[in-house]
């Protein structure tokens, strides 16, 4: 039991990191990723909302007729994001002003729907939250991960810190629309180029 | 004039797709071919109008008037999802021909964040019903547009000699961001 | 049947307990999310209508009710009187939805000290100039008696070329606060004297 718990706790940071290894949730990958505190506080938005829609699908599976199961999974999701969305209002104005639609619209991640319907409707509470824990750690990984190289080499700083020193000019490609495409499809690549290297059988669909 | 330009913008300047990142899932999924692209830009622009239309006046004359905005998610999501079923129920039972180009296509629309986000756009922005209709039009004709074109791309890039590890997404990702280099081109139109 | 009634009962409670929990949440966090626009929002129009950082003014707030309207409205005091008044009001008519501004007035001199917009969503390089310094100093010093207008409409203020409807709409929303401040400036005052 302790065994598969760990497993599945790590699965997320590596075997199934979204979105590169699960090519899910691109949007908000794209989107928010300008700088890394941004993506931080979108992956952590993020994995909050997952952990807690994962346990509440999990701790209701048995009773939610098969039918309306997605109607019911849409609208539990829809009522953690709408709750992440007024707590970051309340405490954490200027993020959630500057990631703005883009909160409301983790309803529709697919990576949220898809761990619902993947995991923790065939899964007991605890272990589902974990998956939703480490999928979503996984996800804020990435996210800030994304954000960093785009912040540093478009921006020449890291959480708002400059790094570069003055004689830097930056790309500012980068923190534009098309580099979030390509700083996204590169770092992919590398990972594909990682795992054939430690001769992993995966092949990136 | 401000509505041609509201047009432009949404169409060009602003591409739902490539400059707000918006349904980038369904992008990468059915571009492959040509032929599945053209079905789902069809099928994109008559949601995005119908779902705009639906919760621009629930927003407008229940949410807003009663101060409920914070249910806005819920009631958006709810709205979209069920207008996608009620849309292939009733395509199903009165016109098969559509139904059989369309139908695929529909189910995946749900959970595709260009509808919701147009939405939630019109919402933030307050929009009149004439800007509104303008508005979610234009951004599903920009949607389909660089949808089309992309997967043009995408079917010459199958016979090309792609690096093992940028094959797939990777490959497909760098193309995009490249389409959207061109599309920036279009930002001195409307400034 | 019964499939159809269970379907119908779980679905409605899920529906029930979410929007209880949500509103719950709403209610509990509205006052700090207020707070909070406060501080952001509207703070930057604030330390330039009063001159004064937002943390000393944002506290010196009363919400007046005006027909059905609720209008906020924020003061600084000199030497114990209220001296300055800063009013949002609503620009009705923008290109992009509804303007909100905020009406800087001095009480003692009976004129503006300025205007300000808290939000707009106006297009970018057109409308969205309202935001700029030379079109908005136009409103300093002018009288809270007059109604205010555009040159086109025999007024003295200058429209920002190319956006002749947000301007509008700023000067719709300017005179909505002096109307307001002509009808309801003893509540105003009587509201804050009051608020110790």
């Amino acid at each position: 039991m302790g065994q598969k718990l760990l497993s599945t706790l790590t699965a997320g940071l590596w075997k199934r990191i979204p979105p590169f290894r699960l090519v899910l949730g691109l949007c908000p990958a794209l989107a928010v990723t300008m700088s890394a505190e941004n993506g931080l506080g979108m992956g952590i938005a993020t994995a909050f909302v997952l952990t807690l829609s994962n346990g509440a699908v999990s701790a209701l599976r048995n009773i939610i007729p098969s039918k309306v199961r997605i109607a019911s999974y849409i609208v539990i999701i829809a009522t953690l994001v709408s709750i992440v969305e007024i707590l970051m209002k309340a405490y954490f104005f200027p993020l959630a002003e500057q990631l703005g639609i883009y909160i409301p619209l983790i309803v529709v991640n697919c990576i949220v729907l898809g761990r619902a319907e993947g995991f923790a409707s065939k899964n007991p509470p605890l272990i589902s939250m974990i998956d939703g824990l480490s999928v979503g750690a996984g996800y804020a990984l990435s996210l800030t991960l994304i954000g960093s190289v785009r912040e540093i080499f478009g921006a020449g700083s890291w959480f708002g810190m400059p790094v570069f020193g003055e004689s830097f000019e930056p790309m500012t490609f980068l923190v534009s629309a098309p580099g979030a495409f390509v700083t996204i499809g590169a770092l992919l690549a590398l990972q594909n180029l990682y795992s054939r290297w430690r001769g992993e059988k995966f092949i990136q669909g | 004039m401000d509505l041609i330009y509201l047009a432009i913008s949404a169409t060009f300047v602003n591409n739902i797709l490539l400059a707000q990142y918006l349904g980038n899932c369904p992008f990468l999924g059915v571009s492959k071919k040509l032929g599945t692209a053209v079905g789902m830009a069809a099928a994109i622009l008559f949601v995005t109008i119908l779902a705009s239309v639906f919760t621009w006046s629930v927003f407008t004359y229940i949410l807003k008037p009663y101060k409920l905005e914070f249910l806005q998610t819920l009631t958006f999501i709810l709205i979209i999802a069920s207008l996608v079923q009620l849309v292939e129920i009733i395509l199903k039972k009165k016109s098969r021909a559509l139904y059989n180009a369309l139908g695929v296509y529909l189910a995946l629309i749900t959970t595709n964040c260009a509808v919701m986000g147009v939405a939630l756009l019109i919402a933030k922005n307050e929009l009149s019903f004439i800007a509104m209709l303008v508005f979610s039009s234009a951004s599903a004709i920009g949607y389909g547009l660089a949808l089309i074109l992309f997967a043009g791309i995408r079917e010459r890039l199958v016979l090309s000699a792609v690096p093992q590890s940028m094959q797939g997404t990777a490959i497909a990702l760098v193309t995009a961001g490249i389409m959207a280099l061109a599309f920036m081109g279009f930002q001195g139109m409307a400034s | 049947m019964s499939d159809i009634v269970r379907m119908v009962v779980v679905l409605s409670l899920i529906a029930g307990v979410c929007s209880t929990a949500l509103t719950a949440a709403n209610i509990l966090l509205g006052p700090q999310i207020e707070k909070q626009t406060d501080l952001y929002v509207r703070g930057p129009a604030l330390e330039r209508l009063f001159g004064k950082p937002a943390a000393e003014v944002l506290g010196n707030k009363v919400i007046i009710t005006a027909g059905e309207q609720e209008i906020p409205v924020f003061f600084t005091r000199e030497d114990q009187t209220v001296s300055t008044l800063a009013i949002e009001a609503i620009g009705k008519g923008g290109f992009g939805g509804d303007l909100k501004i905020m009406v800087g007035i001095d009480l003692g001199a009976g004129n503006m000290t300025g205007m300000e917009v808290v939000s707009h969503s106006e297009t970018p390089g057109l409308g969205a100039r309202i935001e700029e310094i030379s079109f908005r100093r136009q409103w300093k010093g002018l009288p809270v008696s007059d109604t205010v207008a555009l040159i086109d409409d025999g007024g003295t203020l200058d429209a920002i070329s190319g956006a002749t409807t947000t301007s509008g709409a700023a000067v719709r929303g300017t005179n909505e606060a002096l109307l307001f401040v002509r009808d309801y400036q003893d509540e105003i005052l009587k509201t804050i004297s009051e608020l110790k």
